[in-house]
């Protein structure tokens, strides 16, 4: 039994994983050419499958914003466009750096990579840091989707009304709701808290992501080391500052806004609504279903935040091996793949922000 | 042991048979399996977990029929057997059926057919494995935590105000939704990049472009269902308003969502499934494929027609007139390619030297069937017959005929085609071929009664009926338990043969396709030297040697004239 054949098998798989001189080809491909084109077409692959997974989101808004453009007409305005729009060109930003980056690591140069990647990085983290901002002053005013959605004009009626009338007008929840609006500054500082909250609690989870992947690939791929472990602090804090910037930015502007504009009137409205909000109320009366237009805004742009998150994982993972020097210019592919990936994600950004900020 | 025939042996010049050392024993212990990068353990494990969740599937269908065998209650609640029936239909559909001939048997043949080493992402294969588990562990935590009673089609308004598992099962149906993308998306690159010199697209066996059809229908349809399972579990949490019609959502919405991915995925199951019929019969038969480009052709052409007719479903949910008769008009085209698989294949036995293996059993099986469950499906696609029919036991034989008829026998016969080469061992013919006449007589006389029952006004889903309705239901009652039997005895025989099987030569049944060329089973890295692909249907390429008891090339066999038999072909 014990053959030539069956000998030349046995040394075979022994010297399965081993029998390429090159670690960076992996064994079941004949060159590398074969192995980046493989890479490419299965990203390609799979972003058509992502927009596919944002279709089911795109028809949600198409069905309702034709059967109810109202709802949409009246409900954009309370996005902050000036704040979109900073998001739109921050995501811009990040895309050209990381296109920059896959240049870089097709010529070799791995520091221009490496300060691509770590823009990139950060780029996201300001996006998610405004995002987060949005999100508080979204739940600070209970405009949210499905059941914890309150009419911005019951704040209004809650206000001027007495207590007693406030009873009346609905349940506990809304008079704990406008008693918190009727101190008009107060709102304010408090929003201010909870965005504060609401970073630090993101910013935890963050940690607690990135840290946990990066054990995880350290596992699973390579026997982590200090280089390692440093370098992941490194990207978590990138992503930690990056955040707070994008978040304390955005309160910076928002209370600036509101201090340009100190008439009585205003002040008056503000209490209850902020000045833009109650100012576009006047014109169009609240349709039924405006509720339904923060669920399509939160479902949508809270997919895509995932999405961000995953680049953001990603990118750090492509930072490690960069450090790692991981990449050469006949082995690039995993920067190219990240990179399409990260202008799809921009991309959809693109279609998210004019859909739902630049309604009117 | 002393079995081994292989180059050294200075009589014969045959390649290696059977392998003492393959993928199976290469490396040894637990962890060898649960973290192998090899396609071909990782189907092993598939089939494993298919065959698992086909038995418990299997087992509440038996339940379920025994429950129907007397108008009265018996011992299932009304409650009791919505469950049932939900979770038969949910472990059947998203467990066994789309997993299995792709996930299975795709995974262990598709890179040996291409001559190739691996799928072009082993670590995203493993990981579609786990995500297939995992899945399969949140429709067992449904069960556990309170059951699921929507039916497998989680249709609003209800599946949003009752109070049973529905997010938990959503949760695993968008795990194994992700399972599936990673499949087919590993199938598409492999056939892309990695087929090996020689092998033009029209010169790929019909298996994998059956593959790729598959595949690209997984690709396009299953993100759909990710995110419309996502959006109901987002509906029943925070109540967003988009299904429900309570909060200004609409149902209706959730039925084209739905049906986008899962009309397609009908085609997910069946077309790996015709993919096998057109491997089993060319090589049964002793015949090259009649009409290759044809079929390769029709696969193609059944994944682009399958996105295009999910309104079927919904002839009466409310849509417009217009599209209902613009959906039936492009269902009745979906018959086409289907008839010109069908006709192909019987005339690619015409004429040919049939052997009744148990293979070829299973493929005769489908073709009966298959015929029978395509065109009723003429019926329900037929609105006015279909405003009748719809909702009866008549759609529910008609999807059993396609489903389990025709998908599960296509995967017993790719088994059974392929288990030499899978394990190395041959299986016994005759219990096998048992189990497959029990398997064809049980399943129509579980089915062919249903048809009946639901041109007589049957409701499907329904745990009681009209005491007429009785002797029906006991017929397909008593079908339902020879099916069960005939299955458990086709999977003793085949674990029968693991320990107890002859060895198994490198081509038991005259194969031409690569998967073939290779010992059995194959080694780790399925080739010692890259194989030369040629017409993957000339069965004259090789012939029979009664030394090995398996085919050997011609080349080979010209070196060894001693040995030479006439095998009883008729290729001259």
């Amino acid at each position: 039994m014990n053959t030539a054949a069956t000998t030349t098998t046995d040394e075979h798989a022994d010297s399965h994983d081993h029998e390429h001189h090159d670690p960076r080809l992996a064994h079941h491909f004949d060159s590398h050419q074969q192995q980046f084109d493989t890479g490419k077409l299965g990203i390609w692959i799979f972003l058509v499958t992502e927009v596919l997974f944002f279709s089911g989101l795109f028809g949600f808004y198409a069905v309702y914003r034709s059967l109810h453009p109202e709802v949409f007409l009246y409900a954009s305005q309370f996005l902050d466009t000036t704040l979109g729009a900073a998001n739109t060109v921050v995501l811009l930003f990040s895309s050209l750096t990381m296109a920059w980056g896959v240049r870089c690591a097709q010529l070799g140069q791995s520091r221009g990579l490496l300060v691509c990647l770590v823009t990139t990085l950060a780029c996201a983290a300001i996006f998610l840091g405004v995002k987060s901002f949005e999100y508080t002053e979204k739940a600070h005013h209970h405009l949210l989707p499905g059941r914890a959605y309150q009419s911005p004009e019951h704040h209004d009626a809650a206000a001027h009304a007495t207590a007693a009338d406030g009873e009346t007008a609905a349940a506990a929840k809304e008079a704990e709701a406008a008693e918190a609006s009727v101190h008009g500054d107060h709102g304010d500082e408090s929003l201010f808290e909870k965005t504060k909250h609401t970073l630090s609690y993101m910013t935890t989870v963050l940690w607690g992501v990135i840290v946990l992947s990066g054990i995880a690939f350290g596992l699973l791929f390579k026997n982590p080391n200090k280089k390692t472990l440093a370098t992941i602090a490194g990207c978590v804090l990138v992503s930690a500052i990056g955040m707070q910037l994008g978040a304390f930015s955005s309160i910076g502007y928002h209370q600036l806004g509101h201090a340009e504009k100190p008439t009585d009137e205003e002040i008056e409205l503000a209490e209850t609504v902020p000045a833009e909000y109650a100012k576009q109320k006047e014109k169009i009366p609240e349709p039924m279903l405006a509720r339904t237009f923060f669920s399509v805004y939160f479902c949508m742009t809270g997919v895509h935040a995932i999405h961000i998150i995953g680049g953001m994982i990603a990118i750090s993972w492509l930072i490690v091996r960069t450090v790692h020097g991981a990449f050469t210019t006949y082995y690039f592919g995993a920067v190219d793949f990240v990179g399409l990936y990260w202008h799809l994600v921009d991309l959809i950004w693109i279609y998210l922000f004019p859909l739902l900020y630049l309604i009117n | 042991m002393a079995t081994v025939v292989d180059s050294s042996n200075p009589k014969s010049d045959f390649p290696i048979q059977y392998r003492e050392l393959n993928y199976l024993n290469c490396t040894k212990g637990w962890k060898s399996w649960f973290f192998t990068l090899d396609h071909k353990r990782i189907g092993i494990m598939y089939l494993i977990g298919v065959t698992v969740a086909f038995f418990l599937g299997g087992l509440f269908a038996v339940l379920l029929r025994t429950e129907l065998l007397s108008p009265e209650k018996m011992f299932l609640s009304a409650d009791g057997y919505n469950q049932m029936f939900t979770l038969h239909g949910a472990i059947m559909t998203f467990l066994v059926i789309i997993p299995g001939v792709p996930a299975a048997i795709g995974n262990i043949i598709l890179p040996v057919m291409l001559g190739a080493k691996d799928v072009a992402f082993p670590r995203m294969n493993l990981g579609s494995f786990y995500l297939w588990m995992a899945g399969a562990a949140f429709f067992l935590a449904a069960l556990a935590l309170g059951g699921l009673d929507t039916g497998w089609t989680f249709y609003t308004p209800y599946s949003v105000t009752t109070g049973t598992a529905v997010r938990t099962a959503l949760l695993g149906v968008f795990i194994l939704g992700f399972s599936s993308i990673f499949t087919g998306l590993n199938f598409i690159v492999t056939i892309h990049t990695m087929r090996p010199p020689g092998m033009t697209w029209f010169k790929m066996p019909l298996f994998l472009w059956a593959l790729y059809a598959t595949a690209l229908i997984q690709v396009l349809a299953t993100p759909v269902l990710g995110i419309t399972g996502l959006l109901l579990i987002v509906e029943k949490t925070f109540e967003i308003g988009i299904f429900d019609p309570r909060l200004g959502g609409d149902p209706v919405l959730f039925q084209h969502f739905f049906w986008f991915y899962s009309h397609p995925a009908v085609y997910v199951m069946i077309l790996p499934a015709m993919g096998v019929i057109s491997e089993v019969i060319a090589v049964h038969s002793r015949k090259h494929i009649f009409g290759y480009r044809f079929i390769a052709y029709s696969s193609i052409a059944i994944a682009v027609f399958g996105f295009l007719v999910w309104g079927h479903h919904m002839f009466v949910s409310g849509q417009s007139k217009v599209v209902a008769v613009v959906f039936s008009a492009i269902t009745f085209s979906v018959s086409i390619p289907s008839a010109i698989k069908v006709f192909n294949w019987l005339t690619t036995m015409y004429k040919g030297s049939i052997r009744f293996t148990t293979a070829m059993c299973y493929a005769l099986a489908f073709l009966f069937i298959f015929s029978i469950g395509g065109l009723t499906g003429l019926f329900l696609a037929t609105l006015a017959t279909d405003i009748h029919l719809h909702d009866t036991y008549f759609v529910v034989a008609h999807f059993h005929y396609v489903m389990m008829g025709s998908s599960l026998v296509g995967l017993f016969a790719a088994v059974h085609h392929w288990w030499p080469k899978m394990t190395g061992k041959m299986f016994n013919e005759f219990w096998g071929r048992i189990a497959c006449l029990g398997v064809f007589l049980g399943f129509n006389l579980t089915f062919f009664p249903q048809f009946l029952l639901g041109t007589r006004g049957m409701p499907r889903r329904y745990y009681t009926y009209l005491p007429e309705f009785q002797n029906l239901h006991v017929m397909s009652t008593c079908g339902a338990y020879l099916l069960g039997l005939s299955s458990a005895l086709m999977a003793a025989t085949l674990i029968y043969s693991v320990y107890r099987g002859k060895l198994a030569p490198a081509n038991p049944w005259g194969g031409a396709s690569l998967e073939w060329q290779c010992s059995s089973p194959p080694p780790h890295n399925n080739f010692d030297h890259p194989p030369l692909a040629g017409d993957p249907y000339v069965m004259e390429s090789v012939v029979y040697n009664e030394e090995i008891g398996g085919y050997v090339p011609v080349e080979c066999q010209g070196a060894n004239k001693g040995s030479v038999t006439a095998s009883g072909d008729n290729e001259a």
